[in-house]
This record gives C-alpha cells, sequence and structure tokens, in this order.
C-alpha cells in the first residue's frame, strides 16, 4: 500500500524541504536493507541497531545535501552506512577489542519467524571468512547476496564500473575458494 | 610451493555461490529493535503516516458521504410533502 504511494523523487523533495513523514517513507523503505548490511558488517545485533540509528540519523540531517547526479538515494544511503561501519572497525582495533566472529543468529527473510534456525557448522566457518576479507569485498558479497543486486546496482554504491565489479567478485571468490580449502566446506556439487 | 589456481570452474563457482546465498540470507530486524529505532529518531508509526498523507481522501469520503445524505434527507422529504398534499 505503501509502495503504490512512494513516488522517490517526490518524497525526497519533500524530506529535503524538512517533512519527518516524508524521511519516515524513506526509513521504512530503506531500514531492512541498511539493517542487513550494517548487521552483516559488524556481525553484532546491538551495534547493527545503533549504526542502524545513526546512518537514517546522518541522512536526515544532510538529506539537503543529497542531490541525485545519477547516484541513487539508496547509493547514498548505503555510502553513509560504510563510512559509519568503516569508523567502527577502526574504533573498535584502537581499543583492541575482541573480535567477534560469530554473527548471532536472527530469522531470515524466508523462515518461521518464531523458530530460530541453527546455523550449520559450515555457514558459520563461511560467515568467519567473509568477515576476514577486505571492507570492499565485504560489501560486494552483502550486496550480491542479501541485497540481491546486480554489479551495475553495486557499481553504483562502490562508485567502480560494471565491469571493475564483476572482476572484483571473481577475484573474491577465489580467495575465499582459497580460504575455504583450509576449513571444512566443501565444494563439491550434491 | 603450491602455485594457487586463478580460475574458478563452473563446478567450483556454482557451489560456492551456493554456499554465499544459503549463507548470507536476508534478515528481518526484529520489531523491537524497529521500535526502537522509529522512537530513537522521533519517527511516527508506519500507519499514521499513512493515514496522514490520506488525509485528502479521507476529507473527500467524508464531504461525499454527507453530500450524499443531504441529498438523501431532501429527496425523502420532498416525497413526504408531495404525498402529504396529495391526501389533503
Amino acid at each position: 500500500m505503501l509502495d503504490k504511494e512512494f513516488n522517490e523523487e517526490d518524497v525526497l523533495t519533500r524530506a529535503a524541504q524538512g517533512d519527518r513523514d516524508a524521511f519516515g517513507l524513506l526509513y521504512e523503505r530503506y531500514l531492512d536493507r541498511i539493517f542487513n548490511y550494517v548487521y552483516y558488517r559488524t556481525g553484532n545485533l546491538h551495534d547493527a541497531e545503533d549504526l542502524t540509528a545513526r546512518v537514517f540519523q546522518r541522512a536526515m540531517n544532510h538529506i539537503k545535501n543529497y542531490t541525485d547526479r545519477g547516484v541513487p538515494f539508496s547509493a547514498w544511503l548505503y555510502r553513509i552506512a560504510h563510512n559509519l561501519v568503516a569508523n567502527w572497525h577502526r574504533d573498535r582495533s584502537r581499543r583492541q577489542e575482541i573480535p567477534i566472529n560469530d554473527v548471532p543468529v536472527l530469522p531470515s527473510k524466508g523462515d518461521h519467524p518464531e523458530r530460530n534456525l541453527v546455523r550449520s557448522q559450515e555457514e558459520s566457518t563461511l560467515l568467519k571468512l567473509i568477515r576476514r576479507l577486505p571492507p570492499e569485498r565485504q560489501n560486494l558479497l552483502i550486496l550480491k547476496f542479501v541485497e540481491n543486486m546486480s554489479n551495475a546496482e553495486i557499481g553504483k554504491i562502490m562508485g567502480r564500473s560494471e565491469g571493475a565489479v564483476k572482476s572484483l567478485y571473481h577475484r573474491t571468490l577465489l580467495s575465499l575458494r582459497d580460504q575455504i580449502g583450509d576449513q571444512h566446506i566443501s565444494l563439491d556439487n550434491e | 610451493m603450491n602455485k594457487l589456481k586463478t580460475t574458478l570452474s563452473d563446478d567450483q563457482l556454482s557451489a560456492l555461490e551456493a554456499h554465499l546465498a544459503g549463507t548470507l540470507k536476508p534478515v528481518t530486524p526484529p520489531m523491537e529493535i524497529v521500535q526502537r529505532l522509529r522512537n530513537r529518531i522521533h519517527f511516527p508509526e508506519r500507519q499514521v503516516i499513512v493515514l496522514r498523507l490520506r488525509d485528502w481522501q479521507r476529507m473527500f469520503l467524508v464531504f461525499g458521504g454527507v453530500m450524499s445524505g443531504m441529498l438523501v434527507m431532501i429527496t425523502v422529504a420532498r416525497a413526504f410533502f408531495y404525498l402529504m398534499r396529495r391526501h389533503m
């Protein structure tokens, strides 16, 4: 119902003029995506909540500066999220906290909401390997698999060409395959 | 020294992508988190936003309803007086 009435350009103009309800619509539309991104980048539910709030607060404070120069609003939001997550990682490394490798289990979209699925050993091992990748490679995998974005869409967010994204994806898979070799994950086709 | 292969076979590629798709699944933020975030950023409830946006539709319906009601009442009153006059 919300989507039928949603004209992003119009909503963005209103939000830029300080209309809180309009920004509320943007929040409703992008909350899940930003939360997913931050959740997978931090592996921590509490920080994912905190950073998601800060992404939207920062977006609300700076939405007047947003101009559509071929970069969609979603890409602008993801860039804010990316910067905040990068700061978060930098602060953590300064404080030298023990890294959290276990991403807590949340029900995924297809799961029964009442049931928390226990991730298989392979999945948690793979998650740990993903979280050891350089940030841009993690971004790429999250946007591709969690957000189901095309290489062109990912390119807009990451400020790269479609070809560069494709090449980075290939290198990321190669690197993952090599790391998986040392783990107990089967890459044989069942 | 082992030389790392710089290509992926189709089987490896599809197996790896299947693993990634199974691992990186979209999650739904718990409702309490959504609610806390909404309170923290001071956004109105989604339903309230929709209602506010639809205020003009509601006004249109109310206005239309009042006008239709008045028309029905006038028609009934006219019919009543017409019948009364015929009986007199």
